[in-house]
């Protein structure tokens, strides 16, 4: 196991070039640099503008300005953002961790419901339940996370119609965007946690609900193979109850995949939970990344990419390992 | 202007010597003195997060950062300002200030009792700090250029223990808002720059700062950075010292201002709707119509304030003049009577209707409709008239038309040309077709291409004689309430001036525009510069280097719990609707 896990890290340092490299071709092919929209004010003058170029380092030709950036990596500095001459980790840390909170969240959702409905479906096939069950789950397939926001803050907006005519309560039952309440600072620290998550619950449940439908497919046909298959039979015919051989025998094998793919997670932690951080304004990392996009403030972008990139590469190689423990049938030399 | 600026000074003179407080005019408000009440918090939002806590580096106007370092009446202490009602500068942070006959030495007496927000006194020094950073070009400020009137420097020396000049190198009406800078603090920051240089004036004060060790003269200081969402700011203990209300009481009048940082106006609009916000600006119409609805329901109780004024930007298409390579379409560009014929082509009734819904106004000159000191309403206009746009083309040559319907001259060129804009502003791309199908009923072919922003400035900015475009649609924002004229736009041979950049002025008209621009930047007699731009519009206007559309409406709302806006005929684009330091809760 420790040779492989060594090779492996090895084999991460070329991944690692190749991906930054590519990162850093395509910044570069993108029209103009942080400078051009700067370029377009009235009042700033064309040396101004030469200044900053040779200041920010932009007019040196990319490969240096590539090999400059990998040396800094390699001091564990991500370089400055152009646009707050800030140290990029101290840019994009807090939104970060402010993303990884809406994403667990959604993760535990997501587990919480799927697994129960997938067992569900897979046991009760072709009932009633299990066609709702699809069906439901298609509908979150299918309505893109941002309209999907929107039309539950429109809910939570007629809820609040409706209980101010029957109960006189004017207030939402729901927050509807941005992850504290302005008197967030007056709260106590378990009235604080208690906001945070209030926020959280929707734009949550909205990323929640696009993976519920492909993780319950999947374990739904998992399931039902290892239902029909000779060692069911055998607990079953040794006397073992419905709810023993369903979860403890059936189960365990069927989510194995789910098990390994944890690796994977790692990455979309720092990902953030996409468009629905802007509907919602939650202070994510999506903001950020667009905005960076948008303002060619390249740093921003590469170091978040290069963060994305490395938990991409250990994830990977975290499932490889977790797959070993979980499944006996693998092997690594 | 000097005469205000004489009496301001005789007027202040009968002060020198005691701890005077600047009084807010009365007028910048809609609200009496005695309706006002002291306390409680205002919640605004806006998009854009705030970057730096650092005066020097804030790079970029976000509303966040502009609450801190921009905004006029609420940063900090300004030498002279200018406010809502007028754009003549007021002593504000100075006592006094004389402007010599020549107009370029400007001396400036420091009011008494100004402190910083730990007690410190606010001194020359923190000025000079300020000037000394504002002009070392390693720190790179944003306000570096603006010390500077064509490459010559703006000079700054400390006269006196509360007086200080500044020596023009020559006079120069866009070179006075300088003036309006504010101090550092030179017991802070300035400590650090003395020792670390430039870099480490630089890394001072990013948004991980402890605040409790940053000095501001603001009404509203920063106490609380909460993860990229929200910046609290409470009242300035020490500026109620130095600024009254017209009855002598000390503002600002609230305590506590939470700006909520949004990552969409749809994110604020919802907060506002959910009553999470007191104040909203809506963009467009839509917004207005939602914010309607909730106040019919009693969701919330707001005021509305539809069509304010136009916003201070400007729209308009531009021709390339600079064509060597296609000499048929260089000399169709360069021709007055064809930009004439296009203006006629733009159906600025239509745009307004089809695009803004109703909310906007014409556009005739380069000034913005909404400096309506400095516009000039009377320019050479040429409105939506197709029969005149045929006419003005028939006689360039072009009065027959293909089998196409698109017109032809006598050697068969086609009158067909490619208008860009920028890709995702649905607004310009509406524009821009409703131009095309126009300027298609009279046989002009107008293909309308949607270009990324950036390869649509690349291709605007590019100099020579044979540039790679022929028509842009895009705007300009920014610019001075001083000389509305851009440095960068008007002169020949400057990056903006983006119909010709071949560095030669190549019209008679370009030349004189040039020359009054100049001009009208070295009167500093309000009066005679505007005759100087309003004559410079009127040039403008005959040529029609640019063609102007049309100018979308600033709306506004709040809470009706919210009071202390501006009166009502103060409310516009480039003042907005209220004074936070006025601004109280009922």
């Amino acid at each position: 196991m420790i040779p492989f896990i060594i090779r492996r890290f090895f084999h991460l340092i070329p991944t690692f070039i190749g991906a930054t490299l590519l990162a850093f071709i395509i910044a570069q092919l993108v029209p103009g640099d942080f400078l051009t929209q700067k370029a377009l004010n009235p009042n700033v003058r064309p040396e101004t503008i030469t200044r900053l170029t040779q200041q920010f380092g932009l007019d040196q030709p990319w490969p240096v300005q590539y090999i400059n950036w990998m040396k800094n990596i390699a001091a564990g500095n991500l370089g400055l953002s152009f646009s707050s001459n800030q140290p990029v980790i101290e840019v994009i840390g807090q939104p970060i961790r402010n993303s990884m909170y809406l994403v667990v969240l959604s993760i535990i959702m997501l587990w919480a419901l799927a697994i129960p409905l997938g067992v569900y479906s897979a046991v009760r096939q072709y009932s009633v339940g299990d066609q709702v069950v699809s069906t439901v789950s298609y509908f979150g397939l299918a309505i893109p996370n941002f309209y999907f926001a929107q039309i539950l803050i429109l809910l939570i907006f007629f809820f609040r119609g409706f209980t101010r005519d029957t109960f006189g309560y004017n207030s939402l039952i729901l927050p509807v965007a941005q992850m504290t309440s302005s008197n967030y600072n007056e709260l106590s620290p378990l009235a604080q946690i208690w906001d945070v998550f209030k926020h959280m619950l929707m734009p949550a449940f909205v990323v929640a609900t696009s993976g519920i439908a492909g993780f319950t497919r999947v374990l739904r046909g998992q399931m039902i193979e290892f239902l029909s298959s000779d060692f069911i039979r055998t607990a079953k015919a040794k006397g073992l109850g419905e709810r023993a051989v369903t979860y403890k025998h059936a189960l365990r094998p069927a989510i194995i995949p789910f098990v390994a793919g944890i690796g994977s997670l790692l990455p979309a932690l720092i990902g953030g939970a996409g468009l629905v951080e802007i509907v919602v304004s939650w202070p994510g990392i999506t903001p950020r990344f667009l905005t960076a996009l948008a303002s060619q403030d390249i740093y921003v972008v590469l170091g978040l990419l290069v963060i994305s990139s490395l938990l991409l590469m250990v994830g990977n190689l975290v499932s490889d390992l977790l797959l070993a423990v979980v499944d006996p049938r693998i092997r690594y030399s | 202007m000097k005469r205000i600026l004489l009496s301001l000074l005789v007027a202040s003179l009968f002060t020198v010597g005691f701890a005077e407080p600047f009084v807010w005019p009365s007028e910048w408000t809609s609200a009496s003195a005695d309706e006002v009440q002291m306390g409680g918090s205002v919640r605004l939002s806006e998009l854009g997060e705030l970057r730096t806590f650092n005066q020097f580096v804030s790079a970029e106007s976000t509303a966040a950062a502009d609450l801190l370092f921009n905004d006029a009446l609420n940063s900090g202490a300004r030498l002279v300002v200018q406010g809502p009602s007028s754009d003549e500068f007021i002593p504000y942070a100075a006592e006094s200030f004389e402007i010599s006959d020549d107009g370029t030495v400007v001396d400036i007496v420091l009011r008494d009792g100004i402190k910083w927000s730990d007690g410190t006194p606010v001194t020359v020094q923190d000025y000079f700090f300020a000037y000394t950073a504002e002009t070392d070009p390693d720190v790179g400020s944003n306000s570096y250029d603006s010390w500077f009137i064509e490459d010559e420097p703006i000079l700054m020396e400390v006269t006196g223990d509360n007086s200080m000049r500044f020596t023009f190198p020559k006079p120069d009406r866009t070179a006075l808002p300088v003036l309006t800078f504010q101090p550092g603090p030179d017991h802070v920051l300035g400590e650090i720059y003395r020792e670390g240089g430039a870099e480490a004036l630089k890394a001072a004060w990013g948004t991980d700062v402890d605040l409790s060790t940053t000095v501001w003269t603001n009404p509203f200081i920063p106490v609380a950075y909460q993860g990229n969402e929200r910046v609290l700011f409470q009242k300035n203990p020490y500026f109620g010292e130095w600024n009254v209300d017209s009855a002598g009481n000390p503002l600002p009048y609230l305590d506590e201002i939470v700006f909520n940082i949004v990552e969409s106006v749809d994110a604020a609009l919802n907060l506002y709707l959910a009553g999470e916000l007191d104040i909203f600006n809506p963009s467009n119409l839509d917004d207005i119509g939602v914010i309607n609805v909730a106040v019919q329901n009693g969701d919330i109780d707001a005021t509305i304030i539809e069509n304010a004024s136009p916003v201070a930007s400007s729209q308009f298409i531009v021709f390339n003049w600079n064509k060597a390579g296609d000499p048929f379409k260089q000399s169709l560009f360069r021709s007055t009577d064809f930009r004439q014929a296009m203006s006629h082509l733009v159906d600025r009734e239509a745009l307004i209707e089809l695009v803004y819904g109703g909310a906007a106004s014409p556009m005739w000159s380069n000034v913005y409709q909404v400096q309506e000191y400095w516009v000039n309403n009377d320019v050479p206009k040429f409105p939506y008239d197709p029969e005149a746009a045929t006419e003005l083309l028939a006689g360039l040559g072009f009065s027959r038309k293909n089998a196409d319907g698109i017109l032809v001259d006598r050697d068969g060129n086609e009158l067909s040309f490619t208008l860009a804009t920028n890709s995702g502003n649905t607004q310009r791309e509406q524009i821009a077709q409703i131009f095309a199908d126009s300027a298609r009923d009279v046989g002009v072919n107008v293909e309308v291409q949607a270009l990324d922003f950036n390869l649509l400035v690349d291709q605007l900015l590019s100099e020579g004689e044979d540039r790679p475009f022929d028509a842009i649609l895009i705007g300009l924002t920014g610019g001075s309430r001083d000389w509305p004229f851009g440095s960068n736009v008007v002169p020949c041979g400057t990056n903006l001036h983006m119909y010709n950049t071949s560095g030669d002025c190549l019209t008679p008209q370009e030349t004189l525009m040039t020359t009054l621009y100049y001009q009208g930047r070295a009167t500093l007699d309000t009066e005679a510069a505007r005759e100087i731009g309003l004559e410079l519009q009127r040039v403008q206007a005959e040529i029609q280097p640019q063609v102007y559309t049309v100018s979308p409406s600033a709306h506004y709302s709040w809470l009706t719990s919210v009071g202390g806006e501006h009166p009502a005929d103060l409310i516009n684009a480039l003042v907005g609707s209220r004074e936070l330091v006025l601004t109280f809760k009922k």
